[in-house]
């Protein structure tokens, strides 16, 4: 049975490969190498494939960090918990805070502008300019 | 007077050199030397007649123009049959996409000969095709290329990349199932 099916087997193809005009394909497969050039994907420079793989690296290595380090929390997580301490606060104890703050804004180390003593009354700009000098 | 030495032919790494050169000839030559074996390697892997002349063109120009990749860890011919049988794939995925598989013309058959003879061996061929088909991609390439081309299993390991043994295994299953279909 495997000498048959070995037989078979070497005979198979043979039909179509003497069917086939060696020397026409020879001539056409030169003709082919000389005319058609030969296709690269230059869409892929290896160059930005090291570009791509680099940019991977140092957003997945950012993203890890941030999932595993405890002291790097974002700044929505530092506004988050601010926001709840605030919450937690009591009236009276909010009232205290804005005394606080106008005093600080009243005193002479912060600049306020000459024409506002009152936090209230002041703009976004004259507010900013009042942070940033608590700053320090 | 002595007799002139026959030249002797170029061997295949020496032809290859050569295009790598730039001699179209050298190309050329090589196609000479394995179209046919390519050509009865595509047809038993399932190639449909009409095709095989297009698929033996496919397979050495991509051949011919990655063969810097070629270490000659197995002979040429046996790499140039695992490109082939890529190209085949591929064939096979165009034609999957829609176009059609035309049945063979009578007027391409052969017609000489006995014609009892020539019917039992077609239908032996049919048969093994048909057998061939059911087999896995790597199966079918091993038993291709142990059965219809001679190669060692050595050789057939180094072109597909896998082990003698595990080649060896690849084709006693092929023939186990190729026992099946064609009994």
């Amino acid at each position: 049975m495997n000498d048959r099916l070995n037989e078979t087997a070497q005979s198979l193809g043979a039909r179509a490969a003497q069917r086939l005009d060696v020397e026409a394909t020879a001539q056409k497969v030169v003709q082919r190498l000389r005319d058609e050039p030969a296709h690269r994907p230059t869409w892929i420079h290896p160059t930005w494939l090291r570009i791509a793989a680099a940019v991977v690296i140092a957003v997945g290595g950012a993203f890890t960090l941030r999932q595993v380090w405890p002291g790097s929390e974002s700044a929505a997580h530092v506004a988050h918990f601010v926001a709840d301490d605030l919450s937690d606060l009591s009236t009276e104890e909010l009232r205290e805070v804005l005394s606080l703050l106008d005093e600080i804004v009243t005193s002479d180390t912060v600049a306020v502008p000459e024409s506002s003593t009152d936090l209230r009354e002041l703009d976004a700009q004259q507010l900013r300019a009042v942070l940033r000098s608590l700053e320090g | 007077m002595a007799q002139p030495h026959p030249v002797p032919a170029p061997s295949d790494p020496a032809l290859i050199a050569a295009w790598q050169a730039g001699d179209e000839q050298a190309a050329a030559e090589l196609v000479r030397r394995h179209a046919r074996p390519l050509a009865r390697f595509l047809a038993g892997a399932g190639a449909p007649e009409a095709d095989v002349d297009d698929l033996v063109q496919e397979a050495f120009i991509r051949a011919f123009r990655s063969v810097d990749r070629f270490r000659g860890q197995c002979q040429f011919r046996t790499w140039l049959m695992t490109i082939g049988g890529n190209v085949l794939k591929d064939f096979g995925r165009r034609i999957a996409r829609g176009r059609k598989i035309m049945p063979l013309d009578d007027g391409v058959r052969d017609t000489t000969g006995d014609p009892h003879d020539h019917a039992e061996a077609h239908e032996a061929e049919a048969l093994l095709a048909a057998g061939l088909k059911l087999l896995s991609r790597l199966q079918r390439d091993v038993f291709l290329l142990r059965a219809q081309q001679g190669l060692e299993y050595e050789e057939i390991a180094a072109a597909l990349a896998t082990t003698p043994g595990a080649a060896r295994v690849h084709y006693h299953h092929a023939v186990r199932r190729l026992k099946e279909t064609v009994k």
